[in-house]
C-alpha cells in the first residue's frame, strides 16, 4: 500500500508551474493536432515522445498526457462542424452533432462535446485514482470467453444503430469483417488477401480505412453537391438567442445519466485491453437512443447523442491507464506510447510500480487533473477560434481538409501505400453511402473485427472446441443471455418504428 | 567594436559548426539518415531504435529520422528496403528470427534473401523465457511435461511463429499435448498467465517485474545458452527438446551501399551502443546488455540463423 506521505508528495510534485506550462503545451497541441482532419493525438504523441528524452520523467509525461487529453477534445471538432470525423471513435459524435452545427449552432454543438468529453474524462480519472488495482484483478478474470461473449453483447447493442434496412445493415457489418480479414491470420499466420503485398501483412491499416471511410467520403460527397458558388462550409447563424451559442446548465444537467452511463461503459471497456473507444462511444450512443422517450430526435441534433458519445470515448483513454499501470499491459495504442515513455525515462508499469514508483506515479494522476482543467480551459478558447476557421469557404476548407488527411494518413502509416488503401476506401465509401450503406457499422466492425477473431481463435484453442465449456462461465452466459435479449428487444422496436 | 566582435564570434562558429562534421567522418550523408524499425510505435524495437538515433544524432551530428515500417514482424519493411535503389541513407533495424522465420517458410514468395542486405551491426539479443504463475505445480519444462500428461493437454500462450513450433517440437518429442493460445505480444501472454486462463506463456521481457514481485516464475530459457537473468534454469535443449531461438536486433543497408557509407554509420552505430544511456534502455528492454556482432558478425549471425532456422523450422 502506498503511504499517504508519498500520494500529497506526488501531488505536490505535479502542482508545480513548471508541469503546468508542459500540460498546457501538450493540450494545446493535442487540441490542435486533434482537430486537424487526419492527423490524430496518436501519431502526435508518437513524433513527441523523441523530444522528451531530454526532460524529467514528471514533466515529459505530463506533457504526453495533456497531448493525449487534448487529442480527444479536439477529436470532435472535425466531426461535429464538417461531418469528417478524424479517428473512428468520434464518428458516433458527428450523428449528432453535425445536424446540430448544420442547424446553425456549431458553437453549441462542439461545446456539448467538450463538457461531456470531461466529464467522461474526469469519471474515469476519478476511478483509475481511486479504484484502479481491485478493478485490474477484475479484468484479469476476463478470459479469452469472457471477451468472444462481451463482444457478441457490443454487437448485439449496435444492432439498434442499423436503421432501416436490416439486410444493408448486414452487408455492411459482413464486409466490415471482410476487411478486417486482410493480413495474417491469427493462428497460424499465414497471410491472406494479401495479393502480394506484404505492407497488408497485418492488415489494412486503421487510419487509411477510417480517414477514407468517414473524412475523404463526405469531402467527395460535399464536392459532388457544390455548383461553383462560393459558400461557407459552416453557417454559424446569429439567432439573437444566446442560448443557441453556449450549452446552459440545464441542458448539461439534462444529460447527466446519458454522461454518467457513457462514462461507465468507457471505463469498463477501456480496462479491458484492446476493445476501445469507438465501441464505446458506439455502446453508449445506441443505449442512448434505446432508451430515450424520443429516439427520433437522435441523428437529427439531440445534444443528448453528442454527451453519449464524447463522455464515454473520453472516458477510455483513462481507464486504459488501469491495465497499463497496474499490470503493465497497454490497452490501446496510445497506452502503448505511453509505456514506451515511461521505459524511456526507465519506469516499469507492472506489479510493483505503485511500490518503487509511487512518487512519481501520483505525479502523473496530478499532472492528469491538472490537463483536465487545461484542457476545459483551452477548448473554450480554441472552439470559438475552430467554428471562426470552419465559416470559411468551403472550396478552402474542403480542399485543405483533404491535404491534410493526405499528409497525415502518409505519416500514421508511413507511406504512400496508406494514401492509396485511403483513396481506395473513400470511393467504396462514397458508393456506400450512396446507396445508403452503413458506413459506421462498416467501420465498427472493421474495428473490432480482428480482436473478435483472435478472441474466437483463443476461445477454440482452450477448449479444444468444446462449446459447452461456456456454460462453466458465468459471466460469459449472462452476456450471451443479454445479447440474445438485446437482438429481439431492437428488432421489435424497429418493426414498431416502422409501423408507426 | 563590440559589433565586430560579435560578428567575428558568429562568423567564427558558423565556419566551426559547417566544418565540424568533417573533423569527425570522412563520410557524411547526403541528406537526413533514415533508420526504418519494422515494428509499430512503443515496442522493444521502436524504444531501442530511437535512442540510438537519438545518441547517434548526437554523437556525429547527423540529422537522423526514425520511421516506423511496421508489418509481418520486420518483413514488410526489408522487403521494401530490399527493393528500393541505393541511396546510402536509408536503414533498416529488425528482429533475426522473424525474418529468418519467414524466409524459410515463404522464401519463395519474397523478394529478399539475406545477401540482399549489407550489414551494419546489432544492439542487442533478445532472451526469451517460459515464464508461469508461481502457483503452477512444476517449476521446469520437464514437470511441466509430466503434468500435461497427467492431465491430458496444458494451455500454453505464444506470440509468434517461433514459439508455435518450439511447442510442436516439444509435443513431437515428449508426447505430450498442449493447448497453445497465441496471443498479441508478450503483454497478452501475461494477462493470460495471471488471469489463470493459460499456465504457462512465453515472455521476452514483459515478465521481468512479475519475477521482481515474485508473481511468476522460470520454468525454462527458449535461447541457445541460459538466461542471464536466471542461470540456474535449464534451457529447452538441456531439458531434451532440441529447439532454440536467439532473436536478435540488427541494422542493415541495401547489398551495393557505399562501403565509405557502411564504414561511417557503423562505427557511428558501435560507438552509440557504448554509449550509457543506450546500454540503459537496452536493459530496460531486454534485461541484458548492447551486443554488437559488427558487419561481419552480423552477416554471419544472419547466415548461420538461417541454416539453423531452416532445421528447426521446415515445414
Amino acid at each position: 500500500m502506498v503511504e499517504f506521505s508519498t500520494i500529497l508528495a506526488g501531488f505536490g510534485d505535479a502542482f508545480s508551474l513548471y508541469n503546468l506550462a508542459f500540460v498546457l503545451f501538450g493540450v494545446v497541441l493535442g487540441q490542435f493536432v486533434g482537430a486537424v482532419p487526419g492527423i490524430g493525438p496518436i501519431m502526435a504523441m508518437a513524433i513527441a515522445i523523441p523530444f522528451t528524452f531530454g526532460l524529467d520523467p514528471l514533466p515529459a509525461i505530463a506533457f504526453l498526457v495533456g497531448v493525449n487529453k487534448g487529442g480527444l477534445v479536439g477529436g470532435a471538432v472535425p466531426a461535429v462542424l464538417m461531418n469528417t470525423p478524424g479517428t473512428p471513435d468520434a464518428a458516433a459524435t458527428a450523428l449528432d452533432g453535425y445536424p446540430l452545427a448544420k442547424q446553425g449552432k456549431p458553437l453549441k454543438a462542439t461545446k456539448m462535446a467538450l463538457f461531456s468529453s470531461i466529464t467522461g474524462d474526469t469519471f474515469s480519472d476519478i476511478v483509475l485514482i481511486t479504484v484502479s488495482a481491485p478493478l485490474a484483478v477484475l479484468a484479469l478474470k476476463m478470459g479469452p470467453i469472457e471477451v468472444v461473449a462481451l463482444m457478441i453483447f457490443a454487437f448485439s447493442i449496435l444492432a439498434g444503430l442499423i436503421g432501416n434496412s436490416l439486410t444493408k445493415g448486414i452487408i455492411a457489418a459482413a464486409f466490415g469483417l471482410l476487411a478486417a480479414s486482410v493480413g495474417q491470420d491469427p493462428e497460424n499466420f499465414t497471410p491472406r488477401l494479401i495479393f502480394g503485398y506484404w505492407d497488408l501483412f497485418d492488415g489494412l491499416a486503421l487510419p487509411s480505412v477510417a480517414i477514407g471511410m468517414l473524412a475523404i467520403s463526405e469531402i467527395l460527397h460535399r464536392l459532388s453537391e457544390a455548383h461553383g458558388n462560393m459558400r461557407p462550409a459552416i453557417i454559424a447563424k446569429d439567432t439573437g438567442n444566446p442560448d443557441d451559442r453556449r450549452v446552459t446548465w440545464a441542458e448539461y444537467w439534462s444529460c447527466r445519466f446519458t454522461m454518467l452511463r457513457g462514462a461507465t461503459i468507457g471505463t469498463i471497456l477501456g480496462a479491458l485491453p484492446g476493445i476501445g473507444s469507438t465501441a464505446a462511444a458506439f455502446m453508449s450512443y445506441a443505449m442512448t437512443k434505446a432508451g430515450s422517450k424520443d429516439p427520433g430526435s437522435f441523428g437529427k441534433g439531440n445534444i443528448q447523442g453528442i454527451a453519449a458519445s464524447e463522455s464515454a470515448n473520453s472516458a477510455v483513454v483513462g481507464a486504459n491507464l488501469i491495465p497499463l499501470l497496474t499490470l503493465g499491459i497497454p490497452g490501446s495504442v496510445g497506452a502503448a506510447l505511453i509505456i514506451s515513455a515511461f521505459m524511456i525515462h526507465g519506469m516499469q508499469p507492472g506489479p510493483l510500480l505503485f511500490e518503487n514508483q509511487g512518487r512519481l506515479v501520483y505525479g502523473l494522476f496530478g499532472a492528469m487533473i491538472m490537463a483536465n482543467f487545461v484542457n476545459l480551459w483551452v477548448g473554450q478558447l480554441g472552439l470559438r477560434l475552430w467554428v471562426k476557421v470552419v465559416s470559411a469557404p468551403e472550396s478552402i476548407i474542403f480542399s485543405s481538409a483533404l491535404l491534410l488527411c493526405f499528409v497525415g494518413v502518409s505519416m500514421a502509416t508511413s507511406g504512400l501505400f496508406g494514401v492509396a488503401i485511403m483513396l481506395i476506401f473513400a470511393v467504396i465509401g462514397y458508393l456506400m453511402a450512396s446507396f445508403g450503406y452503413s458506413l459506421v457499422i462498416f467501420i465498427i466492425a472493421f474495428f473490432l473485427g480482428p480482436r473478435f477473431e483472435k478472441s474466437i481463435a483463443q476461445s477454440l484453442a482452450l477448449t479444444d472446441g468444446d462449446l459447452t465449456q461456456v456454460l462453466k462461465s458465468p459471466v460469459a452466459l449472462a452476456l450471451l443471455i443479454l445479447s440474445v435479449v438485446s437482438v429481439v428487444w431492437f428488432l421489435r422496436k424497429n418493426v414498431h418504428g416502422e409501423d408507426e | 567594436m563590440k559589433l565586430t566582435t560579435k560578428l567575428m564570434a558568429l562568423a567564427t562558429s558558423a565556419v566551426m559548426a559547417l566544418a565540424s562534421p568533417a573533423f569527425a567522418e570522412d563520410w557524411a550523408p547526403d541528406g537526413p539518415l533514415t533508420i526504418q524499425i519494422g515494428f509499430g510505435a512503443g515496442g522493444s524495437t521502436d524504444t531501442m531504435g530511437r535512442v540510438l538515433a537519438e545518441v547517434m544524432k548526437k554523437n556525429t551530428g547527423w540529422n537522423i529520422v526514425v520511421e516506423n515500417k511496421p508489418g509481418g514482424g520486420g518483413v514488410a519493411m526489408f522487403t521494401g528496403l530490399s527493393q528500393r535503389p541505393v541511396d546510402n541513407k536509408t536503414i533498416g533495424m529488425g528482429v533475426s528470427i522473424p525474418v529468418l522465420v519467414q524466409l524459410v517458410q515463404r522464401g519463395d514468395q519474397l523478394p529478399f534473401d539475406t545477401d540482399s542486405f549489407d550489414y551494419l551491426g546489432t544492439v542487442a539479443k533478445a532472451e526469451l523465457a517460459l515464464v508461469a504463475s508461481k502457483d503452477a505445480p512444476f517449476d521446469d519444462l520437464e514437470g511441466m511435461i509430466a503434468y500435461a500428461k497427467e492431465q491430458g493437454s496444458l494451455p500454453v500462450a505464444t506470440m509468434a511463429p517461433p514459439q508455435v513450433l518450439m511447442m510442436n517440437q516439444t509435443k513431437s518429442t515428449t508426447g505430450a499435448d498442449f493447448n497453445l493460445v497465441t496471443a498479441d505480444g508478450g503483454a497478452e501472454v501475461m494477462k493470460l498467465i495471471l488471469g489463470g486462463q493459460v499456465m504457462a506463456g512465453f515472455g521476452s521481457g514483459e515478465h521481468y517485474p512479475y519475477l521482481e514481485s515474485g508473481d511468476m516464475k522460470v520454468i525454462a530459457g527458449a535461447n541457445q545458452s541460459r538466461l542471464s537473468y536466471a542461470p540456474d534454469v535449464k534451457t529447452f535443449i538441456e531439458s531434451g527438446v532440441n529447439a532454440y531461438v536467439d532473436p536478435i536486433f540488427f541494422l542493415a543497408m541495401r547489398a551495393g551501399t557505399d562501403p565509405a557509407a557502411i564504414e561511417a554509420i557503423s562505427s557511428a552505430i558501435d560507438e552509440a551502443t557504448k554509449a550509457p544511456e543506450f546500454a540503459k534502455i537496452v536493459q530496460n528492454a531486454v534485461k541484458g546488455d548492447p551486443i554488437n556482432m559488427g558487419t561481419d558478425g552480423t552477416k554471419q549471425m544472419m547466415v548461420d540463423g538461417l541454416a539453423n532456422a531452416k532445421i528447426l523450422f521446415a515445414k
